[in-house]
């Protein structure tokens, strides 16, 4: 269980974040919408254990982030940052192999264990046959798919003497992503889910967070505009609060998930 | 019959008259023709100058040119800058009627060309060169007798000291221009050309590196200076003095290079001065010097008085 | 969760690969390096007779061919393989650091501070020993360390955590400030004073004695220890501050080691011989073409590399026009410009 209790960040003189509070449970899958500048990702980077809150507490497990050792948080909570930008060429595995650095000692090389959950990453996100590739030439949907593997590998521990929840958090996974990728990841996102990792995603993509989320945290400058399930948070004058947008909520059609339509009154 | 006597008279009078008239235009051009406002870029030439005492048609000189020991007029004589600098404007403003720039000023060259400045173009050459460039020097500026002066005591003390070596066993010497202070590294030592290598030749050395002719200071290996086993070291420094705490331990250094007949035998020198460095009439004394070092027995006491103008 | 035997897969790829991979680059380069280091001192412009060298009934004061070989040659081969050596790391370390392939060792200011202690020393004469060291190469470090300092503050000036950006700009201007400073100096000296600075600057081996590289040798054993424990962070740090960080690296402290590891292994190359160019980047640029870009492949091949590649660039310099020497930096340099011409070309 993740949660963050009143917690408030300031950048330099700027207030970023005030008063915000949540909680992630053990097979949560939480979104954190807002749009831009609303402080999603810094929220993000707080609850994964990158940054420190300048007031409030966050723990995992009810134990304050800041009492974990690095590495043993790093076992239990991984971050997708929202862009890699590689300056040198890895090869797919490589960067994968990558995700299993807090569970190695510095001077030992990857052993079968790790491999094996390399390749179970691998497995897991469809990348498999990418194993060998450069991951520069890679496309953008195959990149972020590597990527969130390498996060998992991070996760994967056969290790019980460190039980607990395990979580992934993705800062805008589907950004910059065309449409049938953003699909992609959106039910490689659900299916990480159902294997038992809490997921936290940072968007502002109303149509994802809307479609796979059960739970939303409604950010707007800073402050949590509201937090519940999907379906009851995302009602139409939330939808106006949090954009300035009329919209109109509905259900899917085909998959009964909430469906959120903007109107355009300008038009009338 | 009176008339014809006056005549003839008057004749040779008025003969005498424009004969005289004549030779007097004549000699007034002569001096015109030659430059009364000099500018100097290059040391050995501001040098070779006063020594010939035509300083009082030098207008400027090179930002590093040295007067002799002793004059303080450095005052009434501009600096123009040197080799790797030269300000033309302050050179233009002088209005001169002679510049002496080095080969590699070309664009200078041709800035002074256009104005119509008579240009003379300075290349470091030989020992030999040096009394050439007295002479010509003498010539341009009217000073000829005592450039002559000056050029044929050049020749002779030269031949003086090149008779006293002669038929005497030449010690290997390695003439060091320079090196990294306290290391053998980047060590630069006169090659097969120039007015170094000249002048320890005439003061009966054989120089290890004469057979290197592609430049005359050239940068030589450790490895170069083992195998060439020099029975004699002598650095040159530039400057005026060195302390002898110095000398002790950057002669030390050599110490190293055991195998070195120059090292087992302790001759190793020093030499300061600018007539080490710049090729006018003070090489006179610089070569006595090298000589003294290289047959001592021979060159007890100095022989020869320093040339007049010289530092 | 897993369908066809991926592990087989990926196993084929894994585990032995990597530790083949890291004994071949130990063996192969690391027996290069050594094997030249061995023969360059055989190499020169004299031939010497090696049962000569070796004769011990021969005094060494009376021994030429042992003196060529032990004083002449064979300090260079050794100062060659640790300056190479050094520059490479230091090159692969910067690269990591700034994620960029084309940064240098110089490109943080190190080198121009060591050029400029050296510039004090020759140009204005004073001090010439400091407790029996000679001053240029004490002077050189000292150069070093002070513009290692410089850089660090400045660095560190804005806020938590250690800029790259910030770190680039610092080196910049350093480096900008220090070239000014020398050609002032320089402005100021005599022709031969001019002349020594100029020619300290274009890098020479000729350290002709043990002494110099005694001295630089603990240096170099603290900037190596360092590098050890680089490799796997710096993987992590090439991917991004965040990505590492978010993979359990403490990204703070990885930069801060690799920052003045390099600064230090800079730094006393520097001051052995001179700032030799493009071997900190064309040495760990054609091992990553040939080995990958995991560091703990990259470092040891690079550093071993280096070794070779300066070492042979010194016998160059030394025979190709004996008697008379040439600028080891300036061969370096007349490989570098070609092969970044064949990189552009490359890349089209």
């Amino acid at each position: 269980m993740l949660r963050a209790d009143n917690v408030s960040f300031r950048y330099d003189t700027a207030e970023v974040l005030h008063g915000v509070s949540l909680g992630l449970s053990n097979a949560g899958l939480t979104g954190v919408l807002g749009p831009n500048g609303s402080g999603k990702t810094t929220l993000l980077r707080l609850m994964g254990g990158l940054q420190t809150p300048s007031t409030g507490r966050i723990t995992l497990d009810d134990r304050d982030l800041s009492t974990y050792p690095r590495r043993m948080l790093a076992r239990r909570m991984a971050t997708v940052p929202q862009e890699t930008y590689l300056a040198f060429d890895y090869s797919v595995l490589e960067i994968v192999l990558m995700g299993r650095y807090p569970h190695l000692p510095t001077f030992a090389i990857e052993g079968p264990t790790d491999l094996r959950y390399a390749a179970d990453a691998l497995a897991a996100t469809g990348t498999l046959n990418l194993a060998t590739r450069s991951f520069a030439t890679l496309s953008g949907g195959e990149k972020q798919r590597v990527v969130i593997a390498s996060a998992l590998a991070q996760l994967y521990t056969a290790d019980e003497t460190e039980p607990g929840s395990h979580v992934l958090l993705l800062d805008e996974p589907t950004a910059s992503l065309d449409l049938a990728y953003q699909l992609e990841i959106a039910s490689l996102i659900r299916k990480l889910n159902a294997m038992g990792i809490a997921i936290l995603i940072s968007t502002h993509d109303l149509t994802l967070a809307a479609a796979i989320c059960r739970d939303l945290v409604l950010l707007r400058e800073g402050r949590v505009l509201a937090t519940g399930p999907t379906q009851d948070v995302l009602t139409e004058s939330m939808v106006k609060s949090l954009y300035g947008v009329d919209a109109l909520v509905t259900r899917h059609p085909a998959t009964d998930h909430v469906l959120v339509i903007p109107v355009d009154s300008a038009n009338e | 019959m009176a008339t014809h006597t006056q005549s003839i008279g008057t004749i040779t009078t008025c003969s005498a008259v424009v004969a005289i008239l004549v030779m007097a235009i004549g000699l007034l051009s002569a001096q015109n023709s030659s430059p009364k406002r000099i500018i100097s870029l290059v040391p050995s030439v501001t040098q070779i100058l006063f020594a010939i005492g035509a300083e009082s048609r030098l207008v400027g000189i090179g930002s590093f040119d040295r007067l002799p020991d002793g004059d303080d007029r450095t005052a009434e004589f501009v600096r123009v800058g040197g080799l790797l600098d030269p300000d033309m404007e302050r050179i233009f403003t002088l209005r001169p009627d002679l510049v002496v720039l080095y080969k590699s000023h070309v664009d200078q060259r041709q800035q002074l060309e256009r104005a119509g400045i008579p240009v003379l173009v300075y290349e470091h050459a030989g020992l030999d060169d040096i009394a050439k460039t007295i002479r010509d020097l003498g010539a341009r500026s009217g000073r000829t007798v005592q450039a002559e002066s000056i050029a044929t005591r050049m020749d002779t003390d030269l031949a003086a000291i090149r008779a006293k070596v002669d038929g005497r066993p030449r010690p290997r010497t390695l003439l060091v221009f320079s090196r990294e202070p306290m290391a053998l590294r980047n060590i630069y030592a006169s090659g097969g050309i120039g007015f170094l290598h000249d002048m320890l030749e005439t003061a009966g050395g054989e120089n290890v590196f004469g057979e290197v002719r592609s430049e005359n200071i050239a940068q030589v290996s450790s490895e170069a200076i083992l195998a060439a086993a020099p029975d004699v070291i002598i650095e040159i420094r530039f400057d005026e003095y060195l302390r002898e705490d110095v000398i002790d331990d950057e002669r030390d250094v050599w110490r190293r290079l055991s195998t070195l007949p120059a090292v087992r035998n302790g001759r190793i020198h020093f030499v300061t001065g600018h007539r080490f460095v710049v090729p006018g009439p003070g090489v006179i004394e610089a070569t006595e010097e090298l000589a003294r070092m290289l047959h001592p027995e021979v060159f007890a006491t100095p022989q020869i008085r320093p040339a007049p103008g010289v530092g | 969760m897993t369908e066809v035997n991926p592990v087989g897969t990926v196993t084929a790829l894994g585990v032995e690969n990597l530790r083949w991979r890291l004994l071949t680059t130990y063996a192969l380069f690391g027996g290069t390096a050594l094997a030249v280091c061995l023969l360059a001192p055989l190499v020169g412009p004299t031939p010497i007779s090696l049962r000569q060298v070796f004769d011990g009934s021969i005094p060494f004061t009376d021994n030429v061919d042992a003196q060529i070989f032990f004083i002449a040659r064979f300090p260079r081969a050794l100062a060659g393989a640790l300056v190479g050596g050094a520059l490479a790391a230091a090159g692969v370390v910067l690269q990591a650091l700034l994620r960029n392939p084309l940064a240098t060792p110089f490109t943080l200011g190190v080198s121009a501070g060591a050029s400029l202690g050296a510039m004090v020393v020759i140009i204005f004469g004073v001090p010439l020993t400091v407790l029996g060291v000679p001053a240029v190469p004490l002077a050189s470090l000292v150069g070093a360390l002070a513009a290692v300092v410089i850089v660090y503050s400045l660095a560190r000036l804005r806020r938590q955590g250690l800029s790259t950006n910030v770190l680039l700009l610092a080196g910049v201007t350093l480096n900008s400030l220090f070239s000014a400073v020398i050609m002032f100096i320089q402005y100021l000296a005599d022709f031969s004073q001019n002349f020594q600075a100029i020619r300290w600057l274009m890098g020479n081996l000729d350290v002709s004695g043990y002494q110099p590289i005694v001295w630089a040798l603990p240096l170099l054993a603290v900037a190596a220890a360092g590098f050890a424990w680089l490799p796997r962070s710096l993987n992590l740090l090439t991917l991004g501050s965040e990505h590492a960080a978010a993979r359990g690296v403490d990204v703070l402290r990885t930069q801060r080691l690799a920052f003045f590891s390099a600064s230090l292994a800079t730094g006393a190359a520097v001051s052995l011989g001179g700032p030799i160019g493009f071997i900190g980047i064309i040495v760990p640029h054609i091992v990553r073409l040939t080995v990958g870009a995991d560091h703990r492949v990259v470092l040891p091949a690079s550093a071993f590399l280096g070794a070779v590649f300066l070492v042979i660039c010194d016998v160059g310099a030394r025979t190709l026009m004996a008697p008379v020497e040439l600028p080891v930096g300036v061969i370096t340099a007349m490989l570098g410009g070609p092969f970044f011409l064949w990189l552009l070309i490359r890349s089209r």
